[in-house]
């Protein structure tokens, strides 16, 4: 009963927060709007018992994201343009009114389709759960995307590193320098704070990673959580752009990929089939390779910067 | 050897973007060379082993489908590798000189180049669903970007428009293969034919529906072919030859490969494909118009794009007649001689706009004497587009009309012939503004003329050729396509 009365109140909550992030006129508002919507999504995911998904929603989809936003907002306010004050015109009923017919239809069509489907017998789910033995990690989750999946997974690899090139390849000008942050940066309280968390961060992702391979964690997650003690770094003056990306930092970046796609190559250099890694400690290293890469490229974007070094 | 071949089609480009990133000239130049120049070498290895022992499977990591991820290769599949590795080839080195590898716009431009080589094939040669959309997502992301590499407002504006309506095409393509995962099990795309039939008619309707919305989104079929214009015109001379010739091509390939490899063959199956043809038709003679109406070059041939898309839809309700063979080869054979053609264009294109500073129409006078060999490619791959023998367009042509006539279906004959009118009269419109002399009192246009590389003309003259020897050569290539999709379509 108390479980019903809470789902009610997520999904509530959930269009409710979807509607007011479209609605709301203060860009920076909508901004919350979002980064709540997304602890919201968060928490349903762990309603619905997939709790890797809740910890990749609440580390990327909220905490990533909302910073990404939040600070583009502050890079907008920073160039004169002030977002919060000048309030975007309302887009006409004639473009709102049938978007949003179209999206609730859509939603409706799923929704009645998806609940008259028959259950399917013998489904790659299924077949997953049985074979999972034979990855050598006991993680299900952990399992498909560095077992059975690991080519969807490394193809992800290549899309985060398209990602940060694409990034890159538009943002032409930039200053080299201290990023915008918050006017306190240098309250005594802060470089406390930071020797405490940021090697809790640190901690947090190492441990996330190594328990991915029996409980929710992993690579994406622990990135996820580095990436943040990376993003407070900038955020209190501790690291600034950078006029180029150093060697050290161009490694990172493809290290993930480079060293998903030799050891599958290897692999298959010794007879086994491609991608298929031998072992939890294969396991263990490919998710290592990638942990870094990702919480690099996280930074990096976050910075929207060449590269990054420590301020002077 | 073919399993090594195959995976190197995809692993080479993509660990030749890594070198690519990694500091010093020297890893540049070998991410480079090492991720484009073997993949010809790798495709002869593929093409003679399809031809041999027919199409096959390669199971990634060892885990049969439904569990793993499968690639397939079979001709068709061969077919786009090759227009992969012969039109991405050329391009690149067209790009070459724009974007020197030791420049820093050749680093911008390179590691993108290369992902997006590797995307791909990837793509060409996958057999799962999610799979490929990870593939299409990776195509999008990595063509944006490249698009908006000069920096220039409009191309800038271009791109962004494109990332938002190709991420809501993701997004729909992605709900549909959840749902057909729910309703069949898997995600392999040549396991779910049973499946489907078996599924209730409601979800497969859904699900088709919204796969195929997402499809049709990224691959610019009108009446969803907004942003494509301005995207492929403001991009840079060999990105819009890809853009226009591999990219939206991605998504036709894989309508085709879900609605004749995996749908059940249905009266309902049939009535979609019928209006998937609709919008085919539509395409072709709204683009043609408004290619007609343009006023810069780039714009003529980006709107010809839609139209020439539109061949390639206008096949499909032919699938269940016994004129589909014949339809299908002039479908792949379009595929083909379209590619060639318009990348053939784009870089022409390109060379102009470089040689005079401007592609609008009106200044395109005396190109004859200004860019003799960028107008001869130009008006050599206009030939394949018109569809004017002996090019390979011509062909192509020639098979979609047979087909049409034997099938019966006589409204297509009208839409192909109007269709090539139209291109005709577009393609005319550029060779005559730039025969044109009108102004003798005027500085002499043919001084100011900057030179262009001798081999950005020679790879676009090339294209040209080629489009045309795809006339000449056909019989070969025609029997290797063989008739198309498996069993469940064609009736004899």
């Amino acid at each position: 009963m108390i479980g019903l009365a809470m789902d009610c109140v997520l999904a509530l909550g959930i269009v409710f927060l979807a509607v007011q992030t479209v609605r709301s006129r203060s860009l920076f508002q909508a901004m919350l709007m979002f980064i709540v919507f997304g602890l919201l999504m968060s928490l349903s995911w762990a309603r619905l018992h997939a709790p890797d998904l809740a910890l990749a929603e609440a580390a990327i989809g909220a905490g990533i994201t909302g910073a990404l936003l939040l600070v583009t907002w502050r890079r907008l306010q920073a160039e004169g343009h002030d977002p919060v004050e000048s309030e975007q015109s309302a887009p006409s009923m004639w473009l709102t009114l049938p978007t949003a017919g179209a999206a609730s239809l859509l939603v409706v069509i799923i929704g009645w389709v998806a609940l008259q489907l028959p259950a399917v017998p013998g489904t790659a789910g299924e077949l997953a759960w049985q074979r999972l033995e034979e990855v050598g990690v006991s993680n299900p989750v952990t399992g498909v995307l560095l077992g059975f999946r690991a080519y969807d997974t490394l193809l992800e690899m290549a899309v985060l590193l398209a990602a940060w090139l694409g990034a890159r390849a538009v943002a032409t000008e930039f200053r080299p320098g201290a990023l915008p942050g918050p006017a306190h940066a240098e309250v005594p309280l802060v470089g406390a704070l930071l020797s405490l968390v940021v090697p809790i961060s640190i901690l947090v992702a190492v441990y996330l990673l190594q328990a991915g391979g029996s409980a929710p964690g992993g690579a994406f997650q622990g990135g996820a959580v580095l990436a943040a003690g990376g993003v407070l770094l900038c955020l209190t003056g501790r690291l600034e752009a950078a006029a180029d990306t150093s060697g050290l930092e161009r490694l990172g970046l493809i290290l993930g990929l480079s060293v998903f796609s030799l050891v599958g190559l290897l692999v298959m250099a010794g007879g086994g089939p491609m991608l298929a890694l031998p072992g939890a400690w294969a396991i263990y290293l490919v998710e290592t390779a990638l942990l870094v890469s990702i919480a690099l490229t996280l930074v990096l974007l976050f910075a929207a910067a060449p590269g990054l070094r420590r301020a002077s | 050897m073919t399993n090594e071949a195959l995976i190197g089609l995809i692993f080479l480009p993509l660990l030749g973007a890594c070198a690519t990133v990694l500091p010093g000239r020297f890893a540049t130049y070998l991410g480079i060379l090492s991720g484009l120049a073997p993949l010809p070498l790798l495709l002869v290895a593929v093409t003679l082993s399809v031809a041999q022992n027919g199409p096959g499977f390669l199971e990634l990591g060892g885990w049969a489908a439904p569990l793993g991820i499968r690639l397939f290769v079979d001709p068709l599949a061969v077919l786009m590798l090759w227009m992969v590795a012969i039109i991405g080839g050329l391009a690149a080195i067209h790009a070459w000189c724009d974007f020197p590898p030791a420049s820093p716009s050749g680093q911008r431009f390179w590691p993108l180049w290369l992902l997006l080589t590797s995307a791909m094939n990837a793509l060409f040669l996958s057999a799962d669903l999610f799979n490929l959309y990870v593939c299409l997502e990776l195509i999008t992301l990595t063509a944006i970007p490249l698009i908006a590499l000069t920096g220039s407002k409009t191309a800038v504006r271009a791109a962004m428009r494109y990332l938002l309506l190709a991420l809501l095409a993701s997004l729909l393509y992605l709900l549909g293969v959840a749902l057909l995962y729910n309703a069949t099990g898997t995600l392999d795309l040549y396991l779910m034919r049973d499946a489907l039939a078996a599924a209730p008619p409601a979800a497969v309707v859904a699900t088709l529906a919204l796969i195929s919305l997402g499809l049709l989104l990224k691959g610019a079929v009108f009446p969803l072919h907004v942003w494509l214009p301005k995207a492929h015109a403001s991009a840079p001379g060999p990105v819009s030859a890809v853009l226009s010739a591999l990219v939206v091509k991605t998504a036709i390939y894989l309508l085709y490969r879900v609605w004749l490899w995996s749908v059940p063959a249905t009266v309902a199956a049939e009535q979609a494909l019928t209006l998937l043809a609709i919008l085919g038709a539509g395409a072709l003679l709204y683009g043609g118009v408004l290619a007609l109406l343009q006023q810069r070059l780039k714009l003529v041939i980006a709107y010809s794009t839609v139209a020439q898309l539109g061949y390639l839809l206008l096949i499909l309700p032919m699938a269940s007649s016994g004129a589909w063979p014949v339809a299908w080869q002039g479908g792949t054979y379009q595929l083909l001689s379209h590619g060639l053609a318009k990348a053939a264009m784009f870089l022409a294109a390109a060379n102009i706009l470089h040689a005079l500073g401007s592609d609008r129409l009106s200044d395109l006078q005396r190109l004859d004497q200004r860019q003799p060999l960028s107008l001869f490619a130009l008006a050599v791959a206009g030939v394949s587009i018109m569809g004017l023998p002996p090019s390979g367009g011509f062909l192509a042509k020639w098979l979609l009309l047979d087909a049409a006539f034997r099938s019966g279906q006589w409204w297509l004959l009208a839409v192909l012939v109007a269709g090539s009118l139209l291109a005709a009269a577009y393609v005319f419109r550029i060779l005559a503004a730039s025969l044109r002399r009108d102004d003798p009192t005027e500085a002499d246009p043919v001084a100011d003329t900057k030179a262009i590389p001798n081999v950005q003309t020679a790879c676009a003259v090339l294209l040209a050729l080629l489009a045309l020897a795809a006339g000449f050569a056909a019989a070969p290539m025609i029997e290797f396509i063989g008739p198309g999709a498996p069993g469940a379509w064609s009736r004899p």
